[in-house]
């Protein structure tokens, strides 16, 4: 090769090079950035933000999110700024446990949050219990996380599969009859969801048939055929997300609704508007709920939110919201962000009116980390008037009657030395 | 790149030929040190070495022997179920677990490879996608064996005692990086010496001119079998290493969706070079933890690097450098 053209090749690359290095800056620099005057107290949230739960985990982002915004705005916490730092857990179990690792191991965030997917949620809480790490969920909802497998570190916002099972069940036999039919979905959350619905139905004395289907199921055809040879009085759809949207497409499609009611757990607002007139019905479970008339800040923190956001609160957004002023409040009792220590002081810990936006007492059971909000039962209608005027809540079973005791939980709650 | 390059690579001064590989391991032991200045973490590089281990095996069976497998997955995936299956339910022994997870991934692979070492091109692909899809849903399904999608959680990696000394490796220090990097040394240092000898010439052979190879003797389909058992007990003890890197083993390790990844890693990397893979793996897994952090499209930059490596680097990063050398 000639020198020329070497020197030719050499130019080239080093242009190539350079325009490499340049293009990486924008990547390496945030990590070396000196300590500022104020370090942030750093908080990590993993969630499905692709996926089929991706909806309800940008709501729980956008919740936590406003919520950051509102303490930074009140001197944020201990007088540190908070900083939300966002992971994709891609609703893969695998995936969400390596971003736990890495928001623990490189960015050292003081307190971990999530998933919506309870198997992820799980697996996570083994992570950051090996790392001493404080870490609540939002919104997984497998029993064993406050259960059987409960954690010294680990807290959690929504209910169990339990509560939402127990609150719900006398509901629907009253309505529609004690012959089910379940479509759920085969990981955690489906198992102890079943299992819990399966535990109420039998002391009711009915029976039952069901299908369990991969988490991310699109075609629920030979399912659907299934639940019409089997004639139930209800289907309970306890799929999530764009699955759960999915299957409610096929159904009125299949005409179902003429042989069979629709009822279940959770068939939250966002999938709610996803799905057509004629699946927006049935007796449901809300955790939350935007609309409670009479109740102290509910109305306020709704135009606020709406006026920030521009949407209308979700359950989501209120797990994200009351997750992040969790910690706060943890941290100003137990004036620390160290995980003991914080976990300390969340034991017991009741929300106040404005966070916990519902009637009652609203803690944090020490015996299984659990808070114990209320559980909005009631019927999913169309919109009336109000675009997001999807639910008339029917009765508040309180978080402690779901619940029932500690003991029957299976947690045995051991902490460090 | 041509036979030619390849001994032209080889023949190079001893000189240039020890320099590179002292100043790469001098940069993988020295990771404890550096990496948390430019912002990376330890089990970074970790996932970087078990990643590139499994591409490195993956590229035995594609860049030397030249046969596309498109479902290593499952051997990878294999030995994580088996090292973490060990762990939780027979022994709290990390050697055992090794041992344990590289023989279930090798020998399905080997039984599997018996079926299919006649198969060519895009057949050979397609049976090996459909065996890792078989493994795939038996692992999302089996909920008690495995966890099912949850994944097999409730083991750790347990210290390896070596008589009275303890190679104290459960803790998140660098003992566990070190223990990595011995493996992956060892069997890196297995496939160097398995390339040199005549069974590895006689796979180049067979990447060069299966025809020609064939009528020199070399029993073809036996060693096509060979290299894809080998390729796939590498790949599995890289499996069974990322079960103990997360204390974690799930099916998506067993989805061809990661066997596409080990490709790109692989191709990216540069195919034809010994080292190209590990190259391709680290480049992989850094842009995917840091993109990822920033952007839930993160799968479109690593898309748009491929796109780029492949027309304009077509023998991947590190094929782009000998090709240079040779000319």
């Amino acid at each position: 090769m000639k020198a020329g053209k070497l020197s030719g090749v050499l130019r080239r690359r080093t242009i190539l090079t350079a325009g490499v290095a340049i293009g990486a800056l924008p990547i390496a620099s945030p990590f070396i950035l000196p300590a500022r005057g104020e370090t942030p107290v750093k908080l990590g949230w993993v969630d499905p933000l692709t996926g089929i739960l991706s909806a309800l985990a940008q709501s729980e982002v956008e919740g936590a999110r406003y919520a950051v915004a509102e303490v930074n705005g009140k001197g944020g916490i201990l007088g540190r700024p908070v900083e939300l730092l966002v992971e994709d857990s891609a609703n893969d179990v695998g995936t969400g446990v390596q971003k736990t690792r890495k928001l623990i191991d490189r960015d050292q965030v003081d307190a971990i949050f999530g998933d919506v997917n309870s198997g992820i949620a799980y697996a996570m809480s083994q992570v950051t219990n090996e790392k001493k790490v404080f870490h609540i969920v939002p919104g997984g909802h497998t029993d064993p996380i406050t259960g059987a497998d409960c954690k010294w570190n680990v807290f959690r916002i929504c209910n169990t599969t339990s509560m939402d099972a127990a609150a719900i069940t006398p509901e629907l036999v009253k309505t529609f009859g004690k012959k089910w039919f379940f479509i759920t979905p085969d990981y955690a959350y489906g198992h102890t969801l079943q299992d819990a619905f399966v535990k109420n139905l039998k002391k009711a004395g009915g029976s039952y048939d069901g299908d369990m289907l991969p988490i991310n199921t699109s075609d629920f055809s030979a399912t659907l055929i299934k639940a019409k040879g089997y004639g139930p009085n209800v289907l309970l759809n306890n799929m999530g997300g764009l699955a759960q949207i999915n299957c409610m497409k096929q159904f009125t499609q299949f005409g179902l609704g003429k042989d069979m009611g629709l009822g279940g757990a959770l068939f939250e607002i966002e999938s709610i508007k996803g799905v057509p007139k004629d699946a927006q019905t049935g007796w449901w479970v809300m955790e939350w709920w935007w609309n409670q008339p009479g109740v102290p800040h509910v109305a306020d923190f709704v135009a606020a939110f709406r006026k920030g956001a521009g949407k209308t609160p979700s359950a989501r957004h209120w797990f994200g919201y009351a997750g992040i002023h969790s910690v706060r409040l943890a941290a100003e009792r137990a004036k620390s962000l160290a995980g003991p220590k914080l976990a300390a002081a969340m034991e017991d810990l009741e929300l106040p009116p404005d966070v916990a936006l519902q009637p009652g007492k609203v803690r944090y059971r020490a015996g299984d980390h659990e808070l114990m909000s209320n559980v909005f039962v009631g019927q999913v209608h169309p919109p009336k008037g109000d675009a997001d005027d999807v639910f008339a809540t029917a009765a508040l079973v309180p978080g402690e009657a779901a619940a029932g005791p500690v003991a029957e939980t299976g947690c045995k709650m051991s902490h460090p030395a | 790149m041509n036979g030619a390059a390849v001994v032209a690579a080889i023949r190079r001064p001893a000189e240039t030929r020890w320099l590179p590989l002292a100043a790469l391991w001098a940069v993988l032991l020295a990771v404890p040190l550096w990496l948390p200045l430019v912002g990376g973490y330890t089990a970074l590089a970790g996932r970087v070495l078990v990643l590139g281990l499994a591409a490195i095996g993956f590229n035995l069976l594609l860049g030397f022997t030249g046969v596309m497998s498109f479902g290593h997955a499952a051997y990878f995936g294999l030995g994580a179920y088996g090292a973490g299956l060990t762990l939780r339910y027979l022994a709290a022994s990390t050697p055992l677990a090794m041992l344990l997870g590289t023989l279930l991934g090798g020998v399905a692979g080997t039984l599997f490879g018996l079926l299919i070492a006649r198969r060519r091109g895009v057949y050979f692909a397609m049976v090996t996608i459909a065996f890792g899809q078989v493994c795939y849903y038996i692992a999302y399904s089996w909920n008690d064996l495995t966890g099912g999608f949850d994944g097999l959680r409730g083991f750790r990696r347990a210290p390896i005692g070596l008589g009275p000394l303890v190679l104290d490796i459960a803790g998140d220090g660098p003992a566990f990086y070190y223990f990595l990097l011995g493996v992956f040394a060892a069997a890196v240092a297995l496939m160097g010496l398995l390339l040199r000898s005549p069974l590895g010439h006689s796979f180049i052979a067979i990447r060069e001119n299966e025809r020609r190879a064939r009528f020199l003797g070399i029993p073809v389909e036996r060693h096509i079998w060979l290299s894809f058992s080998i390729s796939c007990g590498f790949t599995a003890l890289a499996g069974s290493l990322y079960a103990l890197l997360n204390n974690f083993a799930d099916p998506l390790g067993l989805h061809y969706s990661l066997s596409g990844e080990i490709v790109i890693m692989t191709v990216m990397g540069g195919m034809r070079t010994f080292w190209g893979p590990l190259l391709g793996a680290a480049v992989f897994v850094v842009l995917q933890d840091y993109i990822s952090s920033m952007t839930t499209n993160w799968m479109s930059f690593i898309g748009l690097l491929f796109v780029v490596v492949v027309l304009f680097f077509p023998r991947g990063l590190l094929g782009f450098l000998p090709r240079r050398g040779a000319r």
